[in-house]
């Protein structure tokens, strides 16, 4: 059987969903073996018993690993979705609401982006009391502006296009070509936005708990494990940095992946591929 | 019924050259004007404004007497553009182009040539000239009364020009539909118009 670019894309997206779901669904189960510390086997290298070896604690670093994605994804899914939905409802206020309204959103846009992204994101998170909370409002208040301006972009210009102003001429009101005509287009770059925005999300999750703005230190979370793990790098103690890592950035381009041919599937351009 | 252009005045925002200069045109639902005029002289602003795209600066568009707003949501005069691939929405099927217009005959779209299969595509699976039949059936609805041709056949083949053509001329002579025709090619005018406006170059 030959197998053609669709059957593959879908293939790719179930796998890559099916292995993000797993890891989430398993870390959620494991929550309480993450925290078990056992010094009886201390600083073991990977072997059979304990695939990603143990830390200074005797805790199981593949438990402790997948717990920590885990909480990264449903993190990382919750802060995109915020922002998405943020950046949606701004960016096409903007463009529909009139001149004033515009100016508003774009000079939001514009300073948010002016400051540098961590710098915001410490901010943001220690005033929020740092923790889960801190940080989900952290990352969502600096991960929108993109998205915003994508969307003012897309539909400043979608009013101006011809088969927008031929569908008025033909009848059809407000409503019904924003509903007929503008939402499939918003719909793709919302979606693939929000999907991009999930690996920055996931990152900056890891990089403000390791700089110890995030999450508190002993919560399972990648940015606590790696910065705990820089302390025994030093030692020859590489299995506390190595797996861990490569498990986050496997999960990242794994989701990157994901919206990549979600993309292709939704673009008309190569839907009958 | 009869169309009446009285007087355009036109300049876009942007630029500083007057499109326009009190350029007046009727044309009555019987019959074929062809309109001919070099480039940049403001034949396809002159339909926009005829098809109420634009506003004039001076000068008013008259159907029967009436301005066309009167005549509700659906513009009785409607154009078809030169670009048929920035005229229909390229993530939207191929049918619902055709759902756009005003109650579409099966008539008109057998006339054209469209064929059943290409409902289901998305626009960029189609060439310029099928694209061109789908905005030209969209266009040709039930209460269409004037149809602007602005260079619709420029970019097609002799075959598909002469068939869209033949078509067009019998669908509005059979249902009194004024047809203006705006195209470089003379032969053209000469073959399908029964009248030839020329617009002057002011200075």
């Amino acid at each position: 059987m030959r197998i053609n670019r669709r059957t593959k894309t879908i293939g790719w997206i179930a796998l890559s969903s099916a292995f993000l779901i797993a890891v989430t669904l398993l870390g959620c189960f494991w929550r309480e073996a993450a925290l078990i510390t056992d010094f009886s086997r201390k600083n073991l290298a990977p072997c059979k018993e304990y695939l990603f070896g143990t830390d200074f604690m005797g805790r199981d670093m593949f438990v402790r690993t997948i717990t920590g994605l885990s909480l990264s994804i449903r993190l990382g899914i919750l802060t995109a979705a915020a922002s998405a939905v943020f950046a949606g409802v701004l960016g096409i206020c903007g463009a529909v609401l009139g001149k004033g309204a515009d100016s508003f959103v774009t000079f939001l846009i514009d300073l948010v982006m002016g400051i540098p992204h961590i710098l915001l994101l410490i901010l943001i998170s220690y005033a929020c009391g740092k923790g889960f909370f801190g940080v989900v409002v952290g990352i969502t208040l600096t991960h929108w502006t993109s998205l915003a301006r994508l969307l003012r972009g897309e539909v400043l210009k979608l009013k101006s296009s011809q088969y927008i102003q031929i569908a008025s001429r033909l009848g059809m009101g407000k409503l019904q070509i924003a509903v007929n005509h503008m939402i499939p287009h918003l719909l793709t770059q919302l979606f693939t936005g929000l999907i991009l925005l999930f690996p920055h999300a996931i990152l900056h999750e890891a990089s403000i708990t390791f700089l110890g703005f995030g999450l508190s230190p002993e919560e399972p979370a990648m940015g606590v494990i790696l910065s705990e793990s820089m302390k025994y790098l030093a030692m020859g103690k590489w299995w506390l940095a190595l797996f861990p890592g490569g498990l986050l950035v496997i999960t990242v381009l794994l989701f990157h992946m994901l919206g990549d041919n979600i993309c292709k599937l939704l673009d008309p351009g190569s839907a009958h591929e | 019924m009869k169309l009446k252009a009285k007087k355009i005045s036109f300049r876009y925002h942007t630029g500083n050259r007057q499109i326009l200069n009190e350029f007046s045109l009727e044309i009555d639902s019987r019959e074929q004007v062809g309109l001919i005029a070099p480039s940049g002289f403001g034949k396809t602003t002159f339909c926009k404004i005829l098809a109420g795209y634009e506003k004039p600066d001076g000068g008013s568009v008259l159907l029967d007497g009436k301005s066309l707003k009167e005549f509700g949501s659906y513009c009785p005069v409607q154009m078809i553009w030169q670009h048929p691939e920035l005229s229909v929405n390229p993530r939207r099927r191929m049918r619902t182009v055709l759902k756009e217009g005003d109650k579409i005959t099966r008539d008109i779209i057998r006339g054209l040539g469209i064929e059943e299969d290409w409902l289901n595509r998305f626009p960029s699976e189609l060439s310029g000239g099928e694209l061109q039949r789908f905005c030209i059936a969209r266009a040709l609805g039930e209460r269409t009364r004037f149809l602007l041709a602005d260079e619709i056949t420029t970019m097609l083949d002799l075959i598909t020009q002469s068939q869209i053509w033949e078509f067009l001329l019998e669908e509005t002579r059979r249902r009194e539909i004024g047809l203006l025709v705006v195209s470089h090619s003379r032969p053209l005018i000469n073959r399908i118009c029964t009248r030839k406006v020329e617009m002057e170059p002011w200075t």
